[in-house]
């Protein structure tokens, strides 16, 4: 799907040329082991990047910029992916090919080594000190916001009592204390590991001449040889209280349940585990949907999700406060009846087709291409439509059963509302 | 079968109104696998007075309704319709919005059978007062969803601020107690009045034979009888061009207060290419007075009023539209005031320049552009676009066109100072649960 040229030790250009896109995307990514320090101090500089650079000092000077690259869109942000942080720099502006006048892609490249290696540094050499100060609050805002929005709180929570100490629990944003220790050496220092340090994978997608691509990437950006750091193991966690209620002023009641499974995605069930979970809570034809809301009007939504690089599943559900046990009930009931063999082939089929459908339509877009081939790039075999829908077609009903007996419930998260007066 | 093409943006669009009065428009894509199909009618939650079908006097519905005959199309007599399109691996959802009903699919197989499917049932509808009184706990759980979401409640509060009279003030899911009395007559009335074809689009874009796709469905109408169209008479009510309500708290268990301020838009009768300039002059003054390359943006920025939450934008459809401009805050009175001055002194004075409007209408048609990669987008916006009597694709020649005049012109909708109001969500008073 992606050609790959590696331009150094641990520097790799993935391009892939398609008519597909009226624009082209950049996805450069930087990764290194997660720690809550560490990746405070990446949020923050990556807002920090994103803010102004030598070449445009102000916030306003780089968006004028961009506005007159025809909207092109640059942002910094930071992810994890099972063990790892990855700090991520994303561009997608219109392919020259659409517009009256051309040369667009070439400024954009100019921009994308500015933003990466010309900051903007005081003259002893570090961060602009409030650029910094201001752009920690803007993290530190955003740690606290989930509070705000329930459900991502009760996600939280869930997470931070089902495990502890454990990249599930540890926030790419750090934490609050983390980000306010940051000073503009910190940044400074994190700024130049990454640099030196991180693994680099740069991804381009569009309607592109593959090997002036490289030629001009490699230009942008001229990162040195690093050394390759292999995937640490995910360690062990375990949950602190099988069932914890947390009383706010709100009028739903968010429940959610964290399950383990020994089923991670480098394992070979991976593929039935996903049936599984496509049959218990993952569409609308799922016993979850069907029963929870459909059948006992209980919820407007309830469903389950598979994150299969930790080897964990959720079920969340919003419903009435007197509801809980119901639901909880409810629920237990969906996993206990898949266990004892109470599934339809229309199920499975269903959840087959499902499966395969979302994959091609992902594969629709160039941020989902992109995302796919890296997700999938360290799997055995070349990753294809073809090969996945096979692992799929080959899964039986006992598999399912087999998956549904591995799942283990672990911890129970309710937020409840305040009780009437 | 008529053909349109857009040489520019390289589309081109196949278009037939069928005999019953449905319009269908279907776009081939290449290079996609997936084909989507919505299914819209003209009828969304505003419409809740009006002349049924057949009928000689007006009735008003209990609000929510457009959107609980969406969530009921879906219930059959032999089962949910979810599970038919799970079978040909096609994922099937639904909105409801102020205007507009749409029931869509997306799928990489079985795209004749699925359009079969979508057209059958929500021209076939079923409902009981039992699987009625079923639905209510359903939805009053999604109420209660939405009424817990601070950012939900803030916006919708504004609108509430801005309209007296004007049904877009009402939630479009309704409330726990509107939706509890609706009968399956309701919805039947408001189903036989709003689904009729000549009421609704069909827009089918993807990995789809255009020939092929529209036999599909001129066989699968011409197998159904309908009555004859009529057109649908709308109670409209009188509104005044002041906001309703100029300034509003409500507590909430946040942690930092959000802020916003709304105008409300005194031209909401254009149609058609007009109403197109209309729209992106306003869209466009907004980016140069609130966007992220302003003065306004700068200062808020340094002075810690704004947050990553910060946002505005412009909505407008026949009979309301609304600007909005906020944040989260903890200086909601400050920025309130900042906002509101920007506007005030642009009214005043044009505070930029033809320069400053290139640079950003540039940057809007590469937004535009962009916007243009994504099925979904280009459905669901030709659809709302042509039922305001415009076509989407026309949006970058007229953005091309636009003058400083044209933006000086369009403003004076949204610039009197007695068309604004302010909402803020604060923190609940911790004190008092000790």
């Amino acid at each position: 799907m992606f050609n790959r040229t590696e331009v150094a030790e641990g520097v790799s250009i993935f391009t892939r040329k398609t008519e597909q896109f009226k624009t082209v995307n950049f996805s450069i990514k930087l990764k290194r082991p997660l720690n809550t320090v560490e990746a405070a101090n990446r949020t923050v500089l990556t807002n920090v990047l994103q803010h102004s650079n030598q070449a445009f000092p102000t916030a306003a000077a780089l968006r004028m910029h961009l506005d007159d690259l025809y909207g092109t869109v640059l942002y910094l942000d930071t992810t994890k992916t099972g063990n790892d942080q990855v700090v991520l720099l994303n561009v997608e502006t219109v392919n020259d090919h659409y517009l009256k006048q051309g040369n667009v892609l070439k400024q954009v490249l100019t921009l994308m080594n500015k933003v990466l290696f010309e900051p903007n540094l005081t003259e002893d050499g570090y961060f602009q000190p409030s650029i910094v100060e201001r752009e920690k609050e803007m993290v530190i805002e955003r740690i606290q916001s989930v509070f705000d929005e329930k459900s991502r709180y009760a996600q939280k929570r869930l997470q931070e009592i089902f495990r502890p100490n454990h990249p599930i629990s540890t926030s790419v944003n750090g934490t609050v204390e983390a980000v306010q220790a940051i000073t503009p050496q910190s940044l400074k220092q994190t700024y130049e590991k990454m640099l030196a340090e991180d693994l680099v994978d740069i991804f381009v997608i569009g309607d592109i001449d593959e090997e002036e691509m490289v030629a001009a990437l490699k230009e942008a950006f001229p990162f040195k040889g690093r050394k390759r750091f292999e995937k640490a193991p995910i360690p062990t966690s375990k949950a602190t209280a099988a069932y914890t209620k947390e009383t706010f002023d709100t009028r739903q009641g968010k429940l959610h349940i964290g399950y383990s499974t020994p089923v991670t995605f480098e394992h070979e069930d991976f593929p039935k585990m996903q049936i599984f979970n496509g049959i218990f809570g993952g569409y609308p034809h799922a016993k979850l949907f069907m029963n929870v809301r459909e059948k006992e009007s209980l919820a407007y939504y309830c469903s389950s999700s598979y994150s299969a690089q930790y080897g964990v599943m959720y079920v969340m559900s919003g419903i009435e406060q007197e509801n809980e046990e119901k639901a909880i009930r409810l629920i237990d009931e969906q996993l206990e009846a898949i266990r004892e063999g109470d599934i339809s082939d229309l199920e499975i089929t269903q959840t087959k087709a499902m499966l395969k459908n979302q994959l091609k339509e992902a594969l629709d877009s160039a941020r989902g291409q992109i995302e796919l081939f890296n997700q999938y790039r360290d799997l055995k075999e070349p990753f294809t439509v073809e090969n996945m829908s096979a692992k799929w077609d080959a899964v039986s009903k006992e598999d399912v059963v087999r998956m549904a007996k591995q799942l283990n419930k672990e911890a129970v998260y309710f937020l409840c509302g305040e009780e009437a007066e | 079968m008529e053909k349109i093409h857009f040489d520019q943006l390289e589309e081109t669009l196949y278009h037939e109104t069928l005999p019953n009065g449905l319009d269908v428009y279907i776009l081939p894509k290449q290079g996609f696998s997936k084909t989507f199909v919505t299914f819209t009618t003209k009828y969304g939650s505003i419409d809740r007075s009006f002349v049924p079908l057949g009928e000689e006097e007006a009735i008003t519905v209990p609000d929510g309704i457009a959107h609980f005959l969406e969530h009921k199309m879906f219930e059959k007599e032999d089962g949910d319709v979810f599970q038919k399109f799970s079978e040909y691996g096609a994922s099937a959802n639904a909105f409801t919005s102020f205007t507009r009903t749409a029931y869509l699919f997306s799928a990489t197989n079985h795209i004749e059978q699925s359009t079969n499917t979508l057209l059958d049932f929500v021209q076939q509808p079923y409902f009981t007062e039992q699987t009625v009184n079923k639905e209510k706990g359903i939805i009053g759980q999604e109420i209660q969803m939405y009424d817990d979401q601070p950012d939900w409640r803030v916006y919708f509060g504004s609108i509430e601020n801005l309209y007296e009279q004007h049904p877009v003030k009402i939630d479009i899911a309704g409330t726990v107690e509107s939706i509890d009395g609706i009968t399956a007559e309701h919805l039947y009335t408001c189903y036989n009045t709003f689904y009729h074809p000549s009421n609704m689009l069909l827009f089918a874009i993807g990995n789809v034979d255009p020939e092929q796709m529209m036999e599909t469905i001129r066989t699968n109408q011409a197998n159904k009888t309908f009555a004859e169209p009529q057109p649908i008479e709308r109670i409209v009510v009188d509104e005044p061009k002041e906001a309703a309500v100029s300034n509003r708290v409500l507590h909430m268990d946040v942690q930092k207060p959000k802020a916003y301020v709304s105008f409300k838009a005194r031209e909401v009768s254009l149609q058609g290419i007009a109403m197109m300039k209309h729209e992106l002059a306003i869209e466009l003054a907004l980016d140069l007075m609130y966007g992220r390359s302003s003065d306004f943006y700068e200062e808020v920025y340094q002075k810690g009023w704004i947050d990553e939450s910060y946002s505005y934008d412009f909505s407008l459809e026949e009979g309301f539209g609304f600007a909005m401009v906020g944040s989260d805050t903890a200086h909601p009175v400050e920025l309130q005031e900042g906002v509101k001055r920007v506007m005030n002194d642009a009214a005043k004075e044009l505070p930029f320049t033809q320069e400053d409007l290139d640079r950003v209408k540039r940057r809007k048609i590469g937004f535009t552009l962009r916007a243009l990669n994504s099925l979904e987008f280009i459905a669901n916006q030709f659809t709302r676009y042509k039922f305001n009597d415009m076509n989407l694709f026309d949006i970058v020649p007229v953005i091309e066109q636009l003058t400083i005049a044209d933006v000086e012109r369009a403003m004076t909708s949204i610039t009197g100072e007695s068309q604004q109001s302010t909402f803020t969500i604060e923190p609940l008073q911790k004190e008092a649960k000790a």
